[in-house]
């Protein structure tokens, strides 16, 4: 793609969002004038953009008043980020050998497809009322394991699965052994598709961290903030961390694919 | 040392039978093309003597002994090349002298020869999706001999290249083998080829795959590829070839 076509669809984007942006404000106004209604919706409990904004900066950062303390959105964002990545380190170390073994060996998979199949299917949040009881702390950590784990190990096992079988045999002539076979062809051959197994899982992990942060009630926590604003009916602050949320969600996935392209230079 | 023997070898797939009584010979540090129509068994014949299948009937003999198992005495060559993406040139060049276990330094040393004899110093940190197809097959032509292999399997190794390139390509497979003098199996479909590199000419028919008539080329190198000795013997193997093609497309 030529630079001038690449500036060109950045501007369309930018636009995109703020055209958004305004629709969403005219709306509210027309809705608080009394012009425009939707049945069965309370438009005008919406904050506008400029509230949100105003929300957003406020509750940045920590603050006390008087006795009690309330925590900036900059810390919850902080403990949700430390839970996803905790969570995804464990289903990484976790899931990679997994995803090799039934990838590579007919065994294996025979032995781990069937607790695959089954438990992949059941959503993150359905574990959320087991890892209340069972696990003392870091339940949610448990949550976003659940979520990342299996696109990793699907990925890998898929990754480890179409190597390409030319350069099996190209190993072999040149004297690889088994072992040699798997860590010197196998891996670097599946590693793009593990990569994309993270990148997808962390995805995965971030939308089950904030529902578990709703239910196991930590104190800090996006998923805490938004739930608790709402109780409290502070909407504004509440959207500005549905923003936050998404934000996040999209620089994870975003740096994960910069760091792909950086690191594998050979792919096409 | 390198003569490759095949004694009546068989190879069915299912119930189709790939390969019925072929037997040919290497001798040793001859340069042997073979030649047929497509599925007639030539990558089969290659995949034998590499030990990477194994015949239902028949012995394949290196040197006299039984090829069992991953053959890790020969160097095959792919069509498309099958280099690791993720591996630089050097790195590729080193893949079978790495898994042999040898040290840095010999496998330095072992890449920085192969590297020089294939002409591509200055790309020993290229990786491969930056290199033309002439300049993969180089890499591939190194990394087979850096195993220091007793005989070369080459698979259509230049059928993806253009008609030029591939000219050089065989000019510069011959100097290099007359450098470093191995055994090389050649699979082709391309006569001006065969009888271009070859100091003998199997000729194969189809289905069932079959030695139909060996041609020895007993033109002295370099070859000149328009002179006449060339074009009686490329005449001879078109007609042996000619006949066995259209036995083959009937089939079909």
């Amino acid at each position: 793609m030529k630079i001038g076509e690449k500036k060109k669809e950045v501007v369309i984007n930018l636009l995109s969002l703020v055209g958004f942006v305004l629709l969403w404000q005219i709306i509210l106004i027309l809705t608080r004038e009394g012009i425009f209604s939707i049945p069965f919706i309370r438009l005008r409990d919406i904050p506008t953009p400029v509230e949100t904004w105003h929300a957003l900066i406020g509750s940045m950062f920590t603050r006390i008043y008087g006795p009690s303390l309330t925590y900036g959105i900059y810390n919850h964002v902080f403990a949700s980020l430390e839970r996803v990545i905790e969570g995804g380190i464990i289903a990484f170390i976790i899931g990679v050998p997994v995803g090799i073994g039934v990838g590579y060996s007919r065994i294996i998979g025979n032995i781990f497809n069937p607790i695959i199949e089954i438990v992949r299917n059941m959503p993150p949040m359905a574990w959320i009322p087991i890892a209340i009881f069972i696990f003392v702390s870091g339940g949610s950590i448990f949550i976003v394991f659940i979520g990342v784990v299996f696109p990793i190990i699907l990925n890998t096992i898929q990754g480890v699965r179409s190597t390409d079988e030319r350069l099996l045999d190209a190993a072999r002539t040149l004297g690889a052994s088994e072992s040699k076979i798997v860590t010197k062809v196998i891996i670097p051959s599946a590693f793009p598709s593990i990569m994309t197994g993270l990148r997808i899982g962390l995805g995965v992990g971030w939308m089950a961290i904030v529902a578990a942060e709703m239910v196991i009630r930590s104190p800090v926590g996006l998923g805490y903030f938004i739930w608790n604003m709402g109780d409290l009916g502070r909407y504004s602050e509440m959207i500005a961390g549905m923003i936050v949320i998404g934000v996040i969600g999209y620089i994870m996935n975003i740096s994960i694919l910069l760091l792909q392209r950086r690191f594998i230079k050979w792919e096409d | 040392m390198g003569r490759l023997v095949l004694e009546s070898v068989t190879k069915k797939f299912n119930s189709f039978q790939a390969l019925e009584n072929v037997s040919f010979e290497v001798a040793d540090g001859e340069f042997v093309c073979l030649l047929g129509p497509s599925g007639c068994g030539k990558t089969t014949v290659l995949r034998l003597a590499a030990g990477l299948e194994a015949p239902m009937g028949g012995n394949l003999l290196l040197d006299g002994n039984k090829i069992e198992g991953v053959n890790k005495e020969c160097g095959f060559v792919f069509q498309e090349y099958a280099l690791f993406p993720w591996r630089t040139v050097k790195e590729n060049i080193e893949f079978g002298p790495q898994a042999k276990g040898l040290n840095k330094n010999e496998c330095d040393r072992i890449s920085k020869h192969y590297i020089d004899l294939v002409g591509l110093n200055g790309f020993e940190n290229h990786y491969p999706k930056e290199l033309s197809g002439g300049m993969k097959q180089r890499v591939g032509i190194a990394r087979a001999y850096a195993n220091n292999p007793k005989l070369l399997l080459m698979d259509e190794p230049f059928g993806a290249l253009d008609a030029q390139t591939r000219n050089l390509m065989q000019g510069e497979l011959l100097r290099i083998w007359e450098k470093e003098h191995i055994s090389v199996l050649f699979v082709t479909h391309s006569v001006d080829e065969a009888v271009f590199l070859g100091d003998k000419v199997v000729v194969m028919s189809a289905r069932p795959g079959k030695v139909k008539e060996i041609f020895d080329v007993k033109l002295p190198r370099p070859r000149i590829r328009t002179s006449l000795e060339a074009n009686i013997i490329r005449d001879k193997v078109l007609k042996s070839l000619g006949m066995e093609i259209k036995l083959a497309m009937k089939d079909q």
